[in-house]
């Protein structure tokens, strides 16, 4: 298998980095993009960036988007939530951050769209790790307290959601939140935002969190 | 062979991580392994007290490090058992004294010699933390069973997990099974439910403790104490025995026992 992969799909390019040392790999990549003719199937592509058991730290994210950068290429999810939250750290501190999936997009998407692209998180998000996508986030794992999860789409959790939660992030408020244990520390969709009840009985079937007349409402989880 | 590093921390201060180290590393003597405590808190050295050797220190981890000495004359050996050794830190530096990369090599060195590195890290998951970190081979995660102590936890096993580590392994320190019966502390299926990783140990809290922390004698030096034959258990299971988990419940007194009766009628 060589060292870095590329594959286009409608919403971007992927980008898979290989096993090696972190400069060979590098190295590898800048030397794919630049050869000649690469350039102009390159330019200005959104990168999804799946690092298999890698996790970045900030310094190699931000080498990273530097090197991107040289050819108009934006960073828009990487796949470990670790690296994930090393690169919102580093977006953070950057004056321009990358455009995400256009907004109007997510408004417009159905409730529990099918269409729109997800990001698929099969590991425990621990406390204090964020992981936030511009579309729908799909957990396979739990969301223990203390850890965030922001998606511009909806939040599917197939296991317990306790910690918060923001789901239609850039204002969507069709959005929903599923989990099949849902005890949120704090519930957000889109401008509202709802806390867990005080009594700390947690239901032990699958429910849903949306948004009815203005208020965010939680309902078992039944095929509607 | 080449021995194994743990390293024990905890994101928390105050869960016994020191108390755990000391314990465990008598513990795996008295199985008649080599073993060598390493204080990783630098600038808070505590390990020294808590193994009654504090009298005794001449150079530390920091004089090893800058080659002020050599390891070997840093290393103390204990006064009671001949397997049992500590590297001491040093209390008037700070945790930058000492890069990751000078640990890894350290510990590499200290692995030929024994059979066992057992790290104590300092609280909190910063320079000091990542320091005690870098060169192990497993994890120790030392919690209590409280909901900040938890929370705490599961930061640094995800901390961990980002560093490509073997997946940690957990000890639940100071429960109180008759809290847990009467439902006021968190049992250990509601620390294990949140935290998912491998129970390695239970230690109940256990007064002799403090009482052996200050008089610097490690409560497992003796088994014939709740919290000392814990330790042994433990340090049994990390040699890789199948040890079954010991049942706490039936320590309590004839109140609490009776409490219960009633309260399952």
């Amino acid at each position: 298998m060589s060292v870095v992969s590329f594959k286009g799909t409608r919403e971007g390019l992927v980008i898979t980095l290989g096993e090696g040392e972190w400069h060979d790999v590098l190295n590898h990549l800048a030397a794919q993009l630049s050869r000649p003719g690469a350039q102009s199937f390159f330019q200005g592509a959104r990168v999804f960036l799946e690092t298999g058991s890698r996790a970045l730290d900030a310094t190699q994210i931000e080498e990273l988007i530097a090197l991107l950068g040289q050819y108009q290429m934006t960073l828009t999810a990487i796949s470990d939530v670790a690296s994930q939250a090393e690169y919102n750290r580093v977006r953070a501190t950057m004056p321009a951050p990358p455009e995400s999936l256009p907004a109007e997009e997510s408004q417009t998407a159905p409730v529990g769209t099918s269409e729109s692209y997800a990001l698929l998180v099969q590991r425990t998000i621990r406390s204090g790790q964020l992981c936030q996508y511009a579309g729908t986030i799909v957990v396979i794992g739990d969301v223990n307290p203390g850890a965030q999860v922001v998606a511009e789409g909806d939040v599917i959790v197939w296991g317990k959601l306790r910690g918060v939660v923001h789901a239609g992030a850039a204002g969507n408020e069709n959005a929903i939140v599923g989990a099949l244990v849902l005890a949120p520390t704090q519930l957000r969709i889109g401008h509202l935002i709802a806390r867990a009840p005080e009594g700390k009985r947690t239901r032990s079937f699958p429910e849903v969190a949306r948004v009815r007349e203005g208020r965010i409402v939680v309902e078992p989880w039944i095929e509607s | 062979m080449a021995g194994r590093i743990i390293t024990l921390t905890s994101g928390k201060g105050g869960v016994g991580k020191t108390t755990v180290t000391a314990n465990l590393g008598v513990a795996l003597a008295r199985c008649a392994q080599r073993v060598v405590c390493v204080d990783a808190d630098i600038g808070l050295r505590n390990l020294d007290v808590v193994m009654g050797l504090e009298n005794r220190i001449v150079y530390d981890l920091v004089d090893v490090v800058e080659g002020r000495a050599r390891l070997r004359q840093a290393l103390i050996k204990d006064k009671r058992l001949p397997e049992l050794h500590l590297l001491p830190a040093a209390q008037t530096r700070e945790k930058s004294a000492v890069t990751e990369k000078q640990m890894i090599k350290l510990c590499e060195d200290l692995r030929k010699d024994f059979d066992f590195v057992l790290i104590d890290s300092p609280a909190g998951i910063e320079h000091g933390f990542k320091n005690a970190v870098a060169p192990a081979d497993e994890i120790v995660i030392v919690v209590t069973p409280e909901v900040s102590a938890v929370r705490d936890a599961d930061r640094v096993i995800g901390l961990v997990d980002a560093n490509e580590k073997t997946p940690p392994r957990l000890i639940i320190n100071r429960l109180r099974p008759a809290m847990v019966r009467r439902g006021e502390m968190l049992d250990t299926a509601d620390v294990l439910e949140v935290l998912a990783i491998e129970l390695l140990g239970i230690v109940p809290e256990d007064e002799t403790i403090i009482i052996a922390t200050n008089k610097g004698q490690p409560v497992a030096l003796e088994s014939n104490t709740v919290a000392g034959a814990a330790f042994m258990r433990i340090a049994r299971r990390i040699l890789g025995e199948n040890v079954p988990f010991h049942n706490f419940d039936d320590s309590g007194g004839l109140l609490d026992r009776l409490t219960n009766l009633l309260r399952k009628r």
